[in-house]
């Protein structure tokens, strides 16, 4: 197929790889008790914000960072990264954006401007260090939703913010989330008051642009008794030849009755044919079902980053909590991923599903670590894993690496994982139809991801969609 | 995890009395050959670190609950005790029995009179077939594994057998290797070596036991060799008493054609860690484990299970059932891996458990580790409690609860008992779960 060859070359260049050149404020590489006093500093964070930053890095101080997953990568040093970096300008408004980032935005297609109020999406956008921008505020305050940066939630709501942050993920967690807690600059905040169904997605978009920086982002989301939100993510980030690390933290908290659904596009850079370049996703995020009868959903569409190493989880505290957990994990080329879900039972009646379905293909390997575990006491509790991997080629590797713990009789947990390759029956039947190797093998995988895709919001899950034909293209056959 | 708060140390005590000296003892007056692979043994376990449970393998079955350094090696005599059958013996050719007093070994149909078919100890295997032991001791190890307990096994053994079929062996009835440890405190380590020349067909079936309250420990190593086409089922039954501990590894290398069936029944003892590794390595290869274990009282079991593809079109499946009772907990770790370039490999792992008492717990770990695609690579785990639903049918013919939850159970695991070759060990099997019903 040499039509095909030429054009997938073109096709599979990494879309978002390009480098605005905006003036940016970045504080010397390195990380010390004065770098993060600079970053509290130049947020205007009040005290107990610093301390907390402080104990945190202190804690962190003490950590090593943790070598089970399987994944090889050089060591990090953490003394070689600008922890800040931002654009100079500061912005206020939408319309007094640089307009050279407003033209970066705009070709990554997010609705920044005005002429996208009517779409049906709220947006938080996160360059490099600090969110540049929030559409569709009025609206929602009106609400009573709160839905802005985590910094200014750090001013203007910081009764909340004390109330929630880390009450999900400590700081002292783990080794990221440690690193995380003490040097995070932006992310989103989301408060979803009682008895209210945010009518809009609610969704952030994390751009890393300068070189050799870190992304350290916090997320909170907290929907209080009876509210429900959907909130999406989405990630880019240049073509470079060094790797950047992004180690962020999400917290969810659903109270009483309250139902969350987050969804993942995570497209970072994945760096080059031969692995060089690329950013490590080094991300902690869970989900405290605390409420009576609360829900979190968690659905990811993992294509990018040189390494991947995330494992959305929920702690199903509250009686008849429901956790979900859905992905799609492609690997390509040399990249690495040990992604995978946490579900802790811990109430009565709880249930949890758990749907991940990996592709690996190039020379890449694609890992499933999941931990079912059923606290004494947590009667009832029901789960339902189904782990299917696809391998594309004879040099990627798939691992599925499940942990059951069962502490309660009551419990009914059922676990499946299946590894196979694109069967050659389903190729031939495509074909007998007049569809050509290519088309036929996407379809097969687009069937194979079907379960995952069709829990994405609409837009989203057509862009999924795009995204996975984008990176299968010359893959395959 | 009751074990978590140990302090995270190595513990050079764990061992105990395992050292140079001791290597020394083992040694005294063997052939050359016995004595180069105990040293050969020894050096590879001293290199190993002590297991701790901060090691994933040990993480649920810390190796300190073992208490290796307050027991003494088992010294057996070498001159034959008079054999005392057994009812069970009926239906076996050979039966060894082994026991502190010593060994005795039956040749009960006249199968060994032609040579064909060789049962020995070690030491006289070693000046009998010297060349092929040599080949044999210590080759089925699965490479890139580390077994630090295989190594103990493999330095201070104190009875040892070797079993040998030449080609076309055909065995009807199967052997019995009887175990039983009544000397308190004391360390049995037992090593087989099996190898089986192409077209063999036979069967072999090992029993563990001991009175209960005496405490006792085995570390137990079994190798099993098949040539091309070649038959054997191996079963080892552990039916300790109450104070019995095991440490088990049981590896097999099978070739072309070739076909090995695995089974670990544990029911009995305080604490085991039973580990079964096949490595099928040519192709249309073909392994089937299988296993049962259930844990009442305290008692705290843990399987562990390799199936390695080292070819491509090989094949392996394997059934584990478990389960657990009053303060019981069991651990099941299994792997299956797939190296590069191995197409066309079917595998499949199942563990299924039933949790019978809120006190009890079951953790399941399968995983699968694949480098190779056109291949087909599943497991599937399930835990729950007996299904109300079955449990009501039955009570609703008339069959009192307690025996219709005893049926139910029984029923789940004749899946696996099923499909062992020997009768007398499907009843003794039934027999321990009534009895821990009753």
């Amino acid at each position: 197929m040499p039509d095909f060859e030429t054009d997938s070359n073109l096709v599979q260049e990494y879309k978002y790889g390009f480098f605005t050149d905006i003036e940016s404020d970045t504080i010397p590489k390195g990380l010390s008790e004065e770098v993060i006093a600079i970053i509290s500093a130049k947020k205007n964070e009040p005290v107990w914000m610093l301390e907390w930053r402080l104990k945190a890095f202190k804690r962190w101080k003490k950590m090593k960072s943790p070598t089970w997953a399987y994944i090889e990568y050089p060591e990090i040093d953490f003394q070689d990264i600008h922890y800040y970096s931002a654009p100079k300008e500061a912005v206020d408004s939408m319309k007094e954006m640089d307009p050279e980032l407003l033209k970066t935005f705009e070709r990554l297609g997010i609705p920044m401007g005005e002429r996208d109020a009517l779409s049906g999406v709220a947006m938080d956008v996160v360059f490099d260090s600090v969110s540049v921008g929030t559409t569709h505020k009025e609206m929602l305050e009106d609400l009573g939703i709160i839905f802005c940066s985590i910094s200014e939630a750090i001013q203007e709501h910081p009764e909340l913010v004390q109330q929630y942050l880390g009450t999900v993920v400590p700081p002292g967690d783990n080794f990221y989330a440690a690193l995380n807690s003490a040097v995070f600059t932006d992310g989103s905040f989301c408060y979803i008051p009682k008895g209210v169904a945010c009518p809009v997605e609610l969704s952030t978009y994390f751009r890393i642009n300068a070189a050799d920086t870190g992304q350290f982002e916090r997320t909170l989301i907290i929907c209080d008794d009876h509210a429900t939100c959907s909130y999406l993510e989405g990630c880019t980030a240049p073509a470079r030849d060094t790797n950047q690390l992004h180690a962020a933290v999400v917290e969810i908290v659903a109270l009483d009755n309250a139902e969350v659904k987050y969804s993942t596009v995570q497209n970072w850079y994945a760096g080059d044919e031969e692995g060089k370049g690329g950013i490590y996703n080094f991300v902690t995020k869970r989900g405290h079902c605390r409420g009576h009868k609360s829900k979190i959903s968690w659905t990811q569409v993992e294509v990018g980053a040189a390494i991947t190493w995330k494992y959305p989880s929920c702690v199903l505290e509250g009686d008849h909590s429901v956790g979900e957990f859905y992905s799609v994990a492609f690997t390509n080329n040399k990249m690495q991923a040990d992604t995978g879900t946490k579900m802790i039972h811990v109430g009565k009646n709880t249930s949890s599903t758990i749907i991940s379905k990996g592709i690996s293909a190039g020379e890449s390997s694609n890992n499933y670590r999941g931990l079912v575990q059923v606290m004494k006491g947590a009667e009832n509790a029901r789960n339902h894993s189904i782990c299917d991997s696809l391998l594309i080629g004879r040099d990627c590797s798939a691992n599925t690496f499940p942990y059951i713990e069962s502490e309660d009789d009551s419990a009914h947990l059922a676990h499946e994982a299946t590894t196979s390759t694109i069967s050659e029956d389903q190729l031939f039947y495509l074909k007998s139809r007049g569809l050509s190797e290519e088309d036929a093998a996407s379809m097969v995988v687009k069937g194979f991801c079907k379960d995952v895709f069709k829990k994405l919001p609409l837009e989203f899950s057509v862009e999924a969609i795009k995204l996975l034909e984008i990176k299968l293209e010359g893959s395959i056959g | 995890m009751p074990t978590l708060n140990l302090p995270l140390t190595e513990t050079p005590s764990l061992l105990g009395e395992f050292t140079e000296s001791l290597l020394e003892e083992s040694r005294k007056g063997e052939h050359a050959l016995l004595q180069a692979k105990r040293t050969a043994a020894y050096e590879s376990y001293e290199q190993i670190p002590n297991p701790t449970r901060f090691h994933e393998e040990y993480r649920r079955m810390d190796p300190e609950l073992f208490e290796i350094s307050s027991f003494h090696p088992l010294v057996i005599p070498e001159t034959p005790v008079d054999y005392t059958p057994e009812p069970e013996d009926a239906s076996y050719d050979v039966v060894i029995s082994v026991s502190p007093e010593g060994i005795a070994i039956e040749d009960r149909n006249d199968v060994l009179v032609d040579g064909t078919l060789v049962v020995m100890p070690l030491d006289q295997a070693a000046r009998e077939h010297t060349t092929l032991l040599e080949k044999s001791l210590g080759a089925a190890m699965v490479p890139g594994e580390q077994r630090k307990f295989l190594d103990v096994n493999g330095a201070f053994w104190n009875v040892g057998f070797f079993i040998y079929a030449q080609k076309g062996v055909d065995l009807k009835g199967g052997i019995l290797i009887r175990y039983h440890n009544d000397k308190a405190d004391s360390v049995l380590l037992p090593r087989l070596v099996v190898v089986a020349e192409s077209l063999t067909r036979f069967a072999i079936a090992e029993q563990f036991t001991s009175p209960d309250d005496v405490k006792t420990l085995c570390i137990s190593g079994r190798e099993l060799l098949l040539d091309a086409a070649a038959d054997v089922k191996l079963v080892s039954l552990q039916d300790w008493g109450n104070e019995g501990r095991h440490i088990g590894e049981d590896w097999a290398r099978v070739k072309r054609d070739a076909k090995v069936n695995l089974f670990s029944m544990t029911v009995g003892g305080k604490v085991s860690k039973m580990t079964v590794g096949c490595d099928v390595c040519e192709p249309n290869a073909n392994a089937y484990l299988g296993g049962m274990f259930f844990a009442d009282r305290e008692q705290h079991f843990d399987q562990k299970t390799l199936q390695y593809h080292s070819s491509p079109d090989t094949y392996s499946n394997m059934l584990y059932k478990g389960a657990v009772k009053d303060k019981g907990y069991s651990v099941y770790q299994g792997i299956i891996r797939a190296l590069k370039n191995c197409v066309g490999v079917d595998s499949y792992q199942t563990n299924n458990n039933l949790v019978l008492d809120p006190t009890a717990r079951a953790d399941s770990l399968p995983g699968l580790i694949i480098d190779a695609d056109e291949l087909a690579c599943s497991h599937g785990a399930t835990f729950g409690n007996i299904d109300q639903e079955q449990l009501y049918y039955l009570r609703s013919r008339g069959i009192p609860e307690g025996e219709a939850r005893r049926m139910l159970v029984m029923g789940f695991f004749d899946e696996v008992i099923d499909r062992i070759p020997f009768e007398n060990m499907q009843d003794h099997l039934h027999a321990v779960i009534e009895r821990k019903f009753g």
